[in-house]
């Protein structure tokens, strides 16, 4: 379970506080895959980012007993000159692991990188990078993944190990998917909530979700 | 995953940023770490040089290498490059803030540890250097120079640390402490003894923090000489003034600091 209390964010502009959401009170259950639907600009990726820990809510705070990964977006935070393999080893590090072989061989393996593995992180084209991105969270195990946007990049081979590498990891871990793909989030999640006017709603079904979305 | 506590997880994030700054620095150059030894070597080269060159090679109190050496490399690599460091960590760390375990204060922590490593492994070495030519580079009181090099490396990181808060703010205080941290190194007694100095220009020196940190290494680190100058409350004053502001002003802002 994670639990948002009182959750408030907002920017203060030089036309005054612009909130993005306002006393979110939802509690999101750790067994259902959760897509996070809402307009450009409705705080999906901000709810996202508060929930990995990387952002933090102007008000309120997120309560979980569960290991969350880091959100993975496209641009997320590897050192662009140190190695794919060296990077990998930083994660680990953090993530308190001290044997990485095994990971970084699984890394290798599952991103399908070779050779580019073991060059700098600067030199990988968008696809790449986020193929790396995925294939380093599957190698840790988190109990909540969190995704933005970061199925619909890659290539067809690569997004159909995805989607079994996930589906393997759906026995003990569930997903939250930010993504405007319709497609993706049918496939992928069995519930959803839909920021909308600085609120947000929990669907247990995912087809009332997307209608309403789509009737904004 | 296992959990940990969170003393725990600093410790590994620390750690993690230690390396990944150890190995991410000279990666670019082709003689890699040699840098460490030779960036400091060369620069001490060249004052030597200068202040040779200008028929000026006596200070009075040591070799003119080994005086170099003495106010030099701590007020290089403990003061410039641990306060440097420190400030600008935040471009590093908003690559590493993509993870929640790593905060704001741990790229600092990291950051000043390895510029303290650092300024150990470099001195041993370029000491040893000396004794190798001739010189004799060792301290006369070890533990006093190491307490109050610690001070100073104490008061940089401080420094730094306020320094990185407050460009939030605006970015102008870097650009200010860049323009004055050359005539800074001028002002703080790194290549004249404070006794050469004389009054009135002395007392107003010494208004400098920096001076004090200087003249005390030297102090304890040549064997003849006694600085005019040096105070020692008002060394502490400024070095747990400067942390707990530092600090303070960390714990409220960092927030801000990190937003996007």
């Amino acid at each position: 379970m994670i639990h948002l209390e009182n959750l408030t964010k907002y920017y203060p502009t030089r036309y005054g506080p612009k909130y993005v959401f306002k006393d979110l009170n939802l509690t999101l259950p750790g067994d259902r895959d959760i897509a996070i639907l809402g307009e450009n600009g409705a705080g999906k990726s901000t709810l996202l980012r508060i929930i990995g820990g990387i952002d933090f809510p102007s008000k309120g705070k997120v309560r979980s007993e569960r290991y969350i990964s880091w959100p993975l977006a496209l641009g997320s935070g590897y050192q662009r000159s140190m190695t794919g393999r060296e990077n990998v080893r930083f994660v680990c590090r953090i993530h308190g692991i001290k044997d990485t072989r095994a990971i970084e061989e699984y890394v290798k393996e599952f991103s399908g990188l070779g050779q580019n593995f073991e060059l700098p992180v600067a030199g990988y084209s968008s696809g790449m990078r986020s193929k790396y991105n995925f294939s380093v969270s599957m190698g840790l195990d988190f109990d909540t993944y969190l995704l933005d946007e970061i199925m619909s990049v890659g290539d067809v081979s690569f997004r159909k190990k995805c989607e079994e590498a996930l589906d393997a990891k759906r026995e003990s871990a569930n997903i939250i998917l930010v993504s405007h793909s319709m497609n993706v989030v049918r496939r992928h999640c069995n519930a959803a909530i839909l920021l909308a006017y600085g609120r947000a709603e929990f669907y247990e079904s995912i087809d009332r979700a997307i209608f309403r979305y789509e009737n904004l | 995953m296992r959990a940990r506590s969170t003393l725990a997880i600093q410790k590994d994030v620390v750690f993690a940023i230690f390396l990944r700054e150890m190995s991410g620095r000279f990666s670019g150059y082709t003689f890699g770490n040699i840098w460490l030894v030779l960036e400091p070597l060369l620069m001490m080269g060249v004052f030597i040089l200068l202040f040779g060159a200008r028929g000026r090679g006596e200070f009075g109190y040591a070799e003119p290498p080994i005086f170099i050496f003495a106010g030099f490399l701590p007020f290089r690599l403990l003061w410039n490059s641990t306060m440097r460091n420190n400030m600008n960590a935040l471009g590093s760390a908003k690559q590493l803030i993509g993870f929640r375990q790593v905060k704001l204060f741990d790229v600092f922590l990291a950051r000043t540890l390895s510029e303290g490593a650092l300024f150990f492994v470099v001195g041993t070495i370029i000491g040893l250097i000396f004794l190798w030519l001739g010189f004799d580079p060792v301290p006369k009181d070890f533990l006093g120079v190491f307490g109050y090099c610690f001070l100073l490396w104490l008061f940089a990181a401080g420094f730094g640390i306020l320094a990185c808060i407050l460009s939030e703010i605006t970015q102008e205080i870097q650009k200010v402490i860049s323009l004055i941290s050359m005539p800074l190194m001028i002002l703080s007694a790194v290549f004249f003894p404070m006794s050469t100095i004389p009054e009135p220009y002395r007392s107003w020196l010494a208004y400098n923090p920096l001076v004090h940190f200087n003249e005390f290494i030297r102090e304890h680190w040549l064997q003849a000489y006694t600085s005019p100058v040096a105070d020692m409350e008002y060394l502490l004053a400024w070095t747990i003034g400067m942390l707990t502001v530092a600090l303070a002003t960390y714990r409220l802002r960092w927030k801000k600091v990190l937003a996007t």
